[in-house]
């Protein structure tokens, strides 16, 4: 979820776009005026709201799926808390987390997505429209079509390996030996369709008369790229990064189906942890203290990409 | 309009063309990788003795698709989708054009809170967090319950269906309206009547936008449908893969392209009728 | 962008629109009203079906469906059509749950703790009827079994299994199993090994293994499960048959506590960490399949790929006319071994016996149905097919005695005879967190990345936590 690409797109029309009409109306009663928000308050209340504040709660407990903790669940303060940040594992997982999100979305996605999208403003018509299409098609199939595709394509007898195998290329045995690396690839290759998109809206937003300038001044490819063009996408960036940063965090199907988390715990990012905590080692209160910290993250990062966002709103 | 295929003058001068063709090189280059994990898809499906590696097959056949296309192995499970990722669609649409039409329309108080708090809810990893969203469904008496399912998924769908239709609403002037209002029509029937009718093409991507999103997500009913009868397509796949996934290649990409054709077919809808693949950006991560 | 869409719409459309007004209006409020009632639908439709329990005439049994088993399947399905025959008006869903042994834990837990997905009937495994039974998931069958006349016919241990920690019976016993090491006749064979062959300590096991590798290159020396992809196979079949076999337990009985910093617990560690390491048994990624326990059995060992199996007594199911790998003429190439203790220390010999059993959902609305349907799958004749088929060892006498079951089991050997040599696992509560521990150790050196010092440190730090510091109790 969390994917607003409208946005930047919005920001970018710019006066294209049409403005909202204003709200001039004949007076009416007010309380029934915001009578057709209720229906969509009630279900964010619930289900939206709900789990936020059951995740807090939840994660003082020391709710259990099974053993008598199950029966009679008590409070146990910061318990949960204190044990995820003496363990060993979540330490390590909440690194793995971070390389996760960095290497397959900030830079990953967002690099190969704004290469893309350069490159494709001086690609040809008919391999733009074949590069456009083999990028968006990993990313329209569904997360689990692609996470298998990405397990066959990683697997020891995969299609990686036989090529590496044909150019007389060691092989590795990628999901087992170099498990992040593996998830990291297959997240770029799955993701990389939303960056490319965004970036290519932003470029063709950019009015040919600048960059035309930037060229009969005498600046060459890089130089333009460096002082003309990234200048004026930044807010794209900025918004594209965010939103990319919110979707890898709660990736979960892509590596539950490539590794499970494994081998041990080598890839088990935060989602995967806290599924595995609460569900096969029966922790109730522990693995929602790992989810709880999970929304903290998402949350802040949620915030700034809002104050990224600022005027939209107004 | 799409940004992908969309035709622009070219800013290369001619004297470039040596650059031009190693780009177009450099990109057909890139669209290989892409396409090579998928190509195993296709290719596996129609091989009868499939394994992991492309290959062509030495012999074409659908044996593959005619061994899943069974009522319980396929069919029931991707009716169980349709359940799941329409009801979620429908109900999201409905709530979203209602809560568009105050926003869009009036100047309240709450509008600016509101679409702040609209747009912090955009940002929560809640579909990651099935931990406490499990613990809750279990204190509603909820787990299991298709319905109590759907109106999860439509409620995390909602900031953002929310915020597009909003948007979409936006365009449609009020002038419109008006003459409706002097008529002695209440803004529920303008909305039905005038709004609706002249957002379609909106609202039609809202709708295609949030089914893509649950038709795709396998977390949600992973740990909130248990019975075997109600789970849809994504997870009966999954249990295919952990049962036979080692052994019946050819069958799991069969599976699995019967899975995907629908939201493919969809995503292609609105790239040539509704308005490109920007209307979609985001949609599709589950 | 997107705006444009609406605004070509309100553009091509706007002129026609006015002129039809009412006729849209009319069709709007249909449409609307559809909508409201598909919407109504779906809520009533999702909300009111569950799996629950509900009114006295229909049961749900939960169970394990994976790859190819049929016994169970069989069994279930011949007293449902039993009890639906003897109890018109009644009707038995059977709720297959497609996973693994872990996944099914995991899934049956969930549907556990919720009243309306809770079973009424569970397939359930004897190391968690007390955890599940101190969860208030299972019923307390004392009532009933002490009207059920076949009760008696249950051996006292198989009676025990299915207690809880308050001493209630909460599941009765489908049969019991015991390990063994399997071997290959024709690989030993190939490799001048001795056959028969009875290893006395783990140093011939690992003799052996070693011989076969020298000598028959592309055959595994041996499997020994281990890792989270086994589950509770890996702790049971792998682990607890070596630690057995030390001076250390897992779990003090007389003082009811877990033994943490053993020798016991690192030599057994060792041994899992060399056989990994050394290339004496499968590849690390290989055993972390979560279909390892089919792969070993099914495919590896009827086509003369690993000489020697850790394993189960119920193989031969497996094997079996309508198996999941029929193989008929398993006995002329598969034999056993009892599985000696490390430095050959008496009683020279070790077992474990584990087993399933049936149990009853506390949160069951047709209570009588439930135990009806549990005493008729459970009765001498369905006990009898099942425990012949599913190459199980008896637990009722009458079962014991029936012909065609000494028949078939005169096929066990070994297997029947290590029942004096057998161990339980430890009965308590804590079982399943402290297995699943020990699944995490195992895997930590068997890929190499802890040490066994790491390991063992780890899973007594996460042992404490888990059932508590008054709990434990340091190893010699």
């Amino acid at each position: 979820m969390a994917g607003a690409g409208i946005l930047p797109d919005r920001q970018l029309a710019g006066p294209t776009a049409g403005s909202p009409p204003q709200a001039r109306r004949k007076k009416r009663s007010r309380p029934t005026r915001v009578l057709p928000l209720l229906p969509a308050v009630v279900l964010l209340a619930l289900f939206l709201l709900g789990p936020v504040v059951w995740s807090f709660y939840g994660s003082f407990t020391n709710a259990a799926l099974t053993g008598a903790a199950a029966n009679n669940t008590s409070f146990v303060g910061l318990d949960n808390y204190i044990s995820l940040f003496g363990s060993s594992v979540f330490p390590t997982s909440l690194v793995l987390t971070i390389i996760f999100v960095f290497a397959s979305a900030v830079v990953g996605q967002n690099l190969l997505g704004l290469g893309l999208a350069a490159l494709m403003r001086n690609g040809n018509k008919v391999v733009r429209a074949i590069v456009g299409a083999a990028v968006v098609a990993a990313w329209v199939l569904p997360e689990i079509v692609a996470a298998f595709a990405s397990y066959a394509f990683f697997s020891d007898t995969g299609t990686l390996n036989m090529i590496l195998a044909g150019a007389h290329l060691p092989t590795i045995n990628w999901l087992y030996d170099t498990p992040m690396v593996a998830v990291t690839l297959a997240n770029i290759w799955r993701g990389t369709a939303f960056s490319m998109m965004v970036y290519s809206a932003a470029l063709m937003n950019i009015p040919p008369e600048i960059t035309e300038a930037a060229t009969v001044d005498g600046a060459g490819g890089w130089q333009r790229m460096w002082n003309v063009t990234l200048p004026m996408i930044r807010r794209s960036i900025s918004t594209n990064m965010m939103l990319i940063t919110l979707q890898t965090l709660s990736v979960f199907t892509l590596i539950w189906v490539m590794t499970a988390g494994g081998p041990g715990t080598k890839s088990s990012t935060l989602p995967i942890l806290a599924y595995q905590e609460a569900f096969q080692f029966s922790n109730l209160g522990y693995g929602t203290a790992i989810a709880t910290i999970l929304l903290v993250v998402g949350a802040v990062f949620s915030i700034i990409y809002i104050r990224a966002l600022k005027p939209e709103v107004d | 309009m799409s940004a992908v295929s969309i035709s622009r003058v070219s800013l290369s001068a001619p004297r470039r063309n040596g650059v031009g063709w190693l780009t177009n090189g450099l990109l057909l280059i890139l669209a290989a990788c892409f396409l090579l994990p998928m190509a195993w898809l296709v290719l596996a499906s129609l091989n009868a003795n499939a394994t992991l590696a492309v290959a062509l097959p030495d012999q074409w056949s659908l044996s593959n698709f005619s061994k899943v296309l069974t009522p319980e192995q396929t069919l029931l499970p991707l009716w169980n989708s349709v359940v799941l990722s329409g009801g979620t669609a429908l109900i999201t649409v409905l709530c979203a054009v209602l809560a568009a039409y105050p926003l869009s329309r009036y100047s309240l108080r709450i509008k600016k809170p509101f679409l702040y708090g609209i747009l912090f809810g955009t940002g929560l990893p809640v579909t990651a967090m099935m931990v406490p969203v499990y613990s809750l469904f279990v204190t509603l008496n909820l787990l299991d319950s298709l319905g109590g399912t759907i109106f999860f998924m439509a409620a995390t769908s909602l900031p953002m269906a929310i915020w597009m239709t909003k948007n979409f609403m936006d365009e449609v002037p009020i002038a419109l309206e008006e003459a409706a209002w002097v008529d002695g029509a209440s803004s529920m029937q303008t909305l039905r009547t005038i709004v609706v009718p002249l957002m379609r093409p909106g609202i039609a991507v809202v709708f295609i936008f949030v089914f893509i999103q649950a038709w795709g997500n396998f977390f949600v009913p992973f740990v909130l449908l248990l019975s075997p009868d109600k789970q849809p397509a994504a997870v009966s796949i999954f249990n295919f893969f952990g049962q036979y996934g080692a052994v019946a290649y050819g069958q799991l990409a069969a599976f699995s392209l019967l899975y995907s054709v629908p939201v493919v077919v969809l995503y292609v809808v609105v790239q040539k009728f509704l308005g490109g693949s920007f209307a979609m950006a985001g949609a599709v991560k589950g | 962008m997107r705006g444009s869409i609406v605004k070509r719409t309100i553009l091509n459309r706007n002129p026609k629109r006015t002129g039809t007004k009412r006729n849209t209006i009319i069709r709007r409020t249909q449409f609307a009203a559809l909508g409201l009632a598909a919407l109504t639908l779906l809520a009533t439709a999702g909300c009111g079906s569950s799996a629950g329990a509900s009114d006295g005439k229909t049961i749900k049994v939960a169970y394990q469906k994976f790859g190819n088993y049929k016994p169970l399947e069989k069994l279930l399905n011949a007293a449902k059509s039993e009890v639906e025959k003897a109890n018109p008006g009644t009707t038995v869903t059977l709720l297959p749950i497609e996973a693994s042994e872990n996944d099914y834990y995991t899934k049956l837990s969930l549907m556990n703790k919720s009243a309306s997905t809770a079973p009424d009937i569970a397939y359930e495994d004897t190391f968690l009827i007390k955890s599940d039974a101190a969860a208030g998931y299972l019923l307390p069958l004392d009532d009933y079994v002490s009207k059920w006349a076949d009760w008696k016919q249950f051996v006292p241990n198989a009676q025990d299994a299915g207690k809880g920690d308050d001493g209630k019976t909460y599941g009765v016993s489908m049969g019991t199993d015991t390990r063994a090491l399997w071997y290959s006749k024709d690989l030993f064979k190939k490799a001048g090994l001795p056959v028969p062959w009875q290893p006395k300590t783990w140093d011939d096991i690992l003799a052996a293994a070693d011989t076969i590798k020298a000598k028959l290159p592309g055959v595994i020396p041996m499997n020994l499960y281990s890792g989270k992809a086994a589950g509770e196979g890996a702790s049971m079949q792998g682990f607890e048959m070596l630690l057995y076999g030390t001076n250390d337990p897992l779990y003090d009985e007389s003082s009811k506590k877990w033994v943490t910093g053993s020798q016991g617990f690192k030599d057994s560690l060792n041994f899992v960490k060399k056989i990994y390491s050394d290339g004496l048994a499968p590849t690390p990624q290989q055993a972390l399949d979560a279909q390892i326990v089919n792969i070993a059995t099914d495919t590896w060992l009827p086509k003369g790929k690993l000489a020697i199996d850790l394993d189960g007594s119920w193989l031969p199911s497996k094997w079996s006319e309508g198996g999941s790998s029929p193989w008929p003429t398993w006995q002329d190439t598969m034999a056993t071994a009892k599985m000696p203790t490390q430095d050959g220390s008496d009683p020279g010999a070790v077992s474990l016996s584990g087993g399933w059993t049936l149990a009853v959902g506390s949160k069951t609305k047709s209570p009588d149905l439930a135990v009806k349907y549990l005493e008729t799958a459970l009765n001498q004749k369905n006990s009898l097919t099942y425990d012949i088929e599913g190459a199980q060892i008896a637990v009722r006498k009458d079962v014991m005695d029936a012909p065609e079951y000494k028949k078939s089991s005169s096929s066990f050997g070994i297997l029947s005879d290590v029942v004096a040599v057998t161990k339980f696992r430890p009965a308590n509560t804590d079982y399943p967190k402290v297995s699943n521990n020990i699944q995490v150790a195992m895997e930590g050196v068997m890929t190499g990345q802890k040490s066994v010092d790491e390991a063992a440190k780890a899973y007594d730090e996460a042992v404490t936590s888990a059932v508590g510091q008054d709990k434990t109790t340091g190893g010699q």
